[in-house]
């Protein structure tokens, strides 16, 4: 600990003279009022002892005042670690690229506890930044100015998404004069280092400090079949594990693999396997836990499913189930993304295979579709009336075909032939090995190639007979496949079957796509990564981009890491490629190297002890009070309870509670409870009863003899004790109204609920083994229970259907009242509702009605309970007048 | 009022008649008969059983004025716990019964200091609260009080003892005879304070610094003891009983030994 300003400690010389003074200072006599003063005038004591304060009070006294010393001359705590030596203009350099980014706020805690030693030693510092600004300007050293004028401007900094670049920097260091350097670094090594260093040793003494992570760069390796990250970084002693995190657009995680980068290792792969179905949702690469731009590795169209090209098909083309491309779209609709149109727009972009569906294609668009091909597309064809017609017209032209076909086809089947329609034989060595050949697909017709022709195809499905199916051939970097079967069910029943999916999946994923075929084009900024790895609007300073650069060019403010190009066309320019070295900075010489962590931020203490201190003068303002008579213990009692708050419970006997007795089980108990808040809402509002809060009772424990109504679910462990027997025996004599609830009952009880409470009927024989339940008998709508305040001819509650019992006689002793209702409909769960009103269970077998129909039962037994035989006498009321009148 | 009917009640039952020959309702005596007096005061019956004549006497029970008085000024307004009366209430208490007592048997109650109608007969109590002033000096005023009447006098006289004096002597000089009560509170007898204390009067007197009050209680009690000396010196001069009463004795034992003295007074002359 040290002190802001130590010449105040000075003052605490001045406690002992402070100590003197309260000693010899007597304390405030006791005010008293005495009729009989006359009698007191004029009387001496005969020895008299000087009054002094308690030694308490003294330290009391004493202690507040030399924590007020010492609280002024502000201590501060933890102003370690780091001492400024040496005199001159300060230099605070910060570097602030992508290395940075993931443990930032360290970084800034670190400059921030570096200003607060500089401010200790009153020099005035610069600061200055090793990352190209966003607007492209190389930055500069700040003027020196004081730390307070700082600290803004280091709060206000953030990490950029390209790497630093500190040999721009040689000059501004030179220019700021002299002085202690202070370095706070992410410890990558980049280009010109050594000027940079020798300026910096040059200025004066380097504090160097670096945090523990390493810095990382993240790449995507998309492969057919999975996604494959890739970890970059430098090297550590220790092994590290790491998540990556596969996301879509909107930051939902797809995917996740776990990454382990063995000890001084410098690359790590590890492998996402996806379905091709989610293929196409991913967005971006991320590194769980280090957010920055080095951690995203963002995924364009390169990585995704490789688009298909349909060629349009003439007039009836597109006529589900009969269309030559309904089949293909479906077939490859949800692996592959699928573009329609003519063979010009089609060829103006990426596409991976082109497929044509009817057969034939117009001389225009044939050196185009040749060209491409050359260059590496796979042409897919079908076979139908109109290819069988052109190869009849053309002879053995073969243009685009794999081999030349003969005129007309072949028919397998059908009214005018002997031979039955043909099936598939297992497939040769090919790109369909290994489907499984279903035994309903069969061909009815087919083109056929020419065998005189002197073509050698690869045949990659034949039929049973040898006659082949698929075959396909070499043009260039590209393959020309033609199926001699439509592509709808007209000649064959193959495009029904999912062995066509199949074929054409693995056709998409024989196609490598087409690559750099349009490599002058400028992609413009779409958006770009900020330094915490977020996708925003590219900086002021981006530029355009050759699309031949990507993989080359170098990341900085113009050419920031992100998205580049139109909106359908967009390609990722990442931070990880293979090319940016990740190697540790070097050792500055002459410069000691620190933790980020060597140096914690400072606390001023002072102000927390001028506090305590004035909580200890107010203990004595009080004390003396208290010893001059002037505090009375009843005020100062009254003060107490109200400050400890009104904490004294309601008497229940001020409002009409329901209650429910706790069976022990969290989740019936909180049902029970929401059941009766409910009800006691719905009696609220509806009749003129006032009802507070349900109150939970343990017979037994609790006085029962607040609440008209007593709710008991009986659960399957539910035991019974004597004293909780005794207690409800007295309840019911004495008025009460219990609710036995079995809520369900056992399979094969009545009602809708059999079989929810399995072993409650047991549970209730166990229960009330000493209870004096009287003879009960079912309630039916001639009770008055039924016509307490709604008339009601069934009593649902959750449950419907289950008999409820009442009591058989009339007992005038207890009004005609009956103590018991015994049911299983499970009421306080239909009762039971939440803050917003809306029922919590749901009611079997259903319907609104049998909820309010709960509801009203419930109010009836609120009802009842409240007002005893006196809806009785209502009920007997005609009866009691057709005695009189007649 | 109240209290004071419950304290008079209790007293009322151990009262004895006054032994007097006079005009009243009680008998008192059968003496025979003398020339001059009137033949329609004997009594036959009791004349029929002897051969002499018998008049009967009645038993004196002519009204007597008696003037009440006590002291209402600052000092009296006091109460060292609050499970006391004030002084002053004490006062009022034990006046209001003593007049309710006399009232009952037929005397006539006055305050001094109040001018008006003496009170008697029923009312009598309730008008002698309403009439009793609020406030009042230390010591009794003068005043016109009618002779061979009682006085009664309560208060806490702490006033200095010439004064005190004075106003007996004034009093005296009439004849009439005196009782004086003096009503203090149990703090001022015993000055139950220690330590450091800063006395204040209730009346204007300057305030007093004590250093330690344990070492003053000894002499306080003398001062007291003087000054009580003092006042029942006084009252034998001038013929009169004194008492004292604190307030946290019972008040029924001053009213009952203050209606002793007011009868043995009267049975004096």
């Amino acid at each position: 600990m040290i002190f802001a300003a130590p010449w105040i400690l000075l003052a605490l010389a001045l406690l002992p003279i402070l100590w003197w003074l309260l000693r010899a200072t007597p304390p405030a006599p006791r005010d008293q009022i005495f009729p009989a003063i006359r009698l007191l005038a004029g009387l001496k004591s005969p020895e008299e002892t000087p009054a002094r304060t308690p030694w308490w009070l003294l330290a009391l006294r004493l202690g507040a005042a030399g924590l007020v010393i010492v609280g002024l001359a502000g201590p501060i705590l933890g102003a370690g670690g780091l001492a400024v030596l040496s005199r001159g203009t300060a230099l605070l350099v910060i570097d602030d690229g992508f290395a940075s980014g993931p443990d930032w706020p360290a970084r800034v805690a670190a400059a921030q506890a570096v200003l607060d030693r500089l401010d200790h030693a009153n020099s005035a510092v610069a600061l200055l930044t090793t990352a190209q600004r966003p607007t492209g300007e190389t930055p500069r050293a700040t003027a020196a100015m004081p730390v307070a004028l700082l600290r803004p401007l280091v709060a206000a900094l953030h990490p950029q998404a390209w790497p630093t670049d500190r040999a721009a920097l040689v000059d501004a260091v030179r220019s700021s004069g002299s002085g202690p350097v202070f370095y706070i670094s992410d410890a990558l090594a980049g280009p010109a280092d050594e000027g940079f260093a020798a300026a910096l040793a040059a200025r004066g003494a380097v504090d160097m400090l670096t945090g523990d992570l390493p810095a990382r760069l993240l790449l995507a390796k998309p492969e057919p079949e999975r996604l494959v990250a890739v970890l970059r970084q430098t090297a550590v002693p220790a092994a590290t594990h790491e998540t990556v995190l596969a996301e879509t657009g909107d930051g939902t995680v797809l995917g996740q693999t776990a990454l382990t980068v063995p000890a001084g290792a410098t690359r790590a792969e590890a492998a996402i396997a996806l379905p091709p179905e989610l293929r196409n949702q991913f967005f971006a690469l991320r590194l769980a836990g280090a957010p920055g731009a080095g951690s995203v590795a963002l995924l364009d169209e390169a990585s995704r499913r490789r688009p298909v090209g349909l060629l349009a098909a003439g007039s009836g083309g597109e006529t589900p189930l009969l269309g030559d491309n309904f089949y293909v779209e479906r077939a490859l609709g949800t692996t592959s993304e699928l573009r329609h149109g003519d063979a010009a727009s089609l060829l103006g972009r990426k596409i991976s295979m082109l497929v044509s569906a009817d057969g034939v294609i117009g001389t225009a668009d044939d050196g185009a579709i040749e060209a491409w091909v050359k260059a590496g597309g796979i042409l897919l064809r079908f076979a139908g009336p109109g290819l069988a017609e052109q190869a009849a017209q053309d002879g053995a032209s073969g243009k685009l075909l794999p081999e030349p076909l003969l005129a007309g086809d072949r028919q397998l089947g059908g009214a005018m032939s002997w031979s039955q329609p043909a099936h598939l034989a297992p497939f040769p060595p090919g790109p369909f090995a290994g489907l499984a050949v279903p035994a309903e697909v069969t061909v009815n017709r087919q083109v056929l190639a020419d065998p005189q022709a002197g073509a050698t195809p690869q045949v990659w499905a034949a039929l049973t007979d040898g006659t082949p199916l698929v075959t396909a051939a070499r043009l260039g970097a590209g393959e020309l496949v033609l199926f001699h079967v439509t592509a709808n069910a007209d000649w064959s029943n193959l495009p029904l079957s999912g062995l066509f999916v199949d074929m054409l999946s693995r056709l998409v994923q024989r196609s490598a796509g087409v690559a750099g075929s349009e490599d002058a084009r400028m992609l413009a900024p779409a958006q770009a990564l900020d330094g915490a790895g977020v996708l925003g609007p590219p900086p002021p300073a981006a530029v355009p981009l050759r699309a031949s650069d990507l993989g080359s060019v170098a990341m900085s403010a113009e050419h920031p890491p992100g998205f580049y190009g139109p909106e359908h066309d967009r390609h990722a320019l990442n931070l990880g490629s293979e090319r940016f070295p990740l190697v540790a900075m070097s050792k500055i010489p002459g410069s000691t190297r620190l933790s980020l962590l060597a140096a914690p931020r400072e606390q001023p203490v002072g102000p927390w002890l001028i506090a305590l201190a004035l909580a200890l003068l107010c203990a004595d303002m009080v004390l003396t009070l208290r010893i001059r008579g002037l505090l009375r213990p009843a005020f100062a009692a009254m003060l107490c309870v109200v400050l400890a708050g009104q904490a004294w419970a309601e008497s229940p006997a001020l409002a009409t509670h329901l209650a429910y007795v706790v069976t022990g089980d969290a989740e019936v108990d909180a049902t029970s409870k929401a059941g009766l808040v409910g009800l006691s809402a719905y009696v609220n509002l509806r009749t003129a009863a006032v009802l507070a809060d349900p109150a939970a009772v343990v017979p037994g424990r609790d006085d029962l003899s607040f609440y008209p109504l007593l709710y008991w679910p009986i659960t399957a462990n539910a035991t019974g004790s004597a004293a909780a027997t005794g207690a409800l025996n007295d309840y019911m004599r004495h008025g009460g109204i219990i609710i036995i609830d079995l809520q369900g009952g056992t399979a094969g009880a009545s009602g809708t609920g059999a079989g929810f409470a399995p072993g409650a009927e047991a549970a209730l024989r166990r229960v009330a083994d000493g209870l004096e339940v009287p003879r009960l008998a079912p309630l039916t709508s001639a009770h008055v229970l039924a016509r307490s305040f709604y008339l009601l001819s069934d009593f649902p509650g959750r449950f419907d259907g289950g008999t409820v019992w009442v009591q058989q006689d009339q007992d005038r002793a207890n009004d005609s009242v009956s103590p018991v209702i015994v049911g299983s409909n499970d009421w306080a769960a239909a009762w039971a509702a939440d803050d917003d009103g809306r029922p919590l269970f749901a009611v079997i077998p259903g319907g609104q009605r049998q909820r309010v129909l709960a509801y009203r039962f419930g109010v009836n037994m609120v009802m009842y309970a409240l007002t005893g035989n006196y809806k009785g006498d209502q009920v007997h009321v005609p009866a009691i007048l057709e005695r009189l009148g007649q | 009022m109240v209290a004071a009917d419950r304290v008079a009640a209790t007293v009322a039952q151990g009262v004895h008649g006054r032994r007097r020959v006079g005009t009243g309702d009680s008998f008192w005596q059968f003496r025979p008969f003398v020339d001059g007096d009137t033949p329609a005061r004997i009594d036959w019956r009791q004349s029929a059983k002897s051969d002499r004549t018998f008049i009967r006497d009645m038993e004196w029970e002519a009204a007597q004025t008696v003037c009440l008085w006590r002291a209402g000024d600052a000092s009296m307004g006091w109460a060292s716990a609050r499970g006391l009366p004030q002084k002053r209430q004490r006062a009022e208490l034990l006046l209001l019964a003593l007049s309710a007592l006399l009232v009952r048997a037929g005397e006539q109650v006055r305050l001094i200091g109040v001018p008006g109608r003496a009170f008697r007969g029923r009312g009598a109590v309730e008008g002698i609260a309403r009439a009793l002033p609020d406030g009042g000096d230390g010591l009794p005023p003068r005043a016109l009080v009618p002779a061979r009447s009682c006085v009664v006098l309560m208060g806490d006289f702490f006033a200095p003892l010439p004064e005190v004096r004075a106003a007996v002597a004034m009093l005296a000089g009439l004849p009439v005879r005196g009782h004086m009560l003096q009503v203090l509170d149990p703090a001022e007898v015993s000055l139950p304070y220690a330590g450091r204390v800063k006395f204040r009067g209730l009346a204007g007197e300057a305030e007093t610094l004590i250093p330690r009050v344990d070492g003053v209680r000894a002499a306080y009690a003398e001062a007291l003891a003087a000054q009580q000396d003092g006042l029942a010196a006084i009252c034998r001069a001038a013929g009169w009983s004194f008492a004292i009463h604190r307030t946290d004795t019972s008040p029924e034992s001053a009213l009952l030994s203050l209606y002793m003295a007011l009868d043995a007074g009267r049975y004096s002359r």
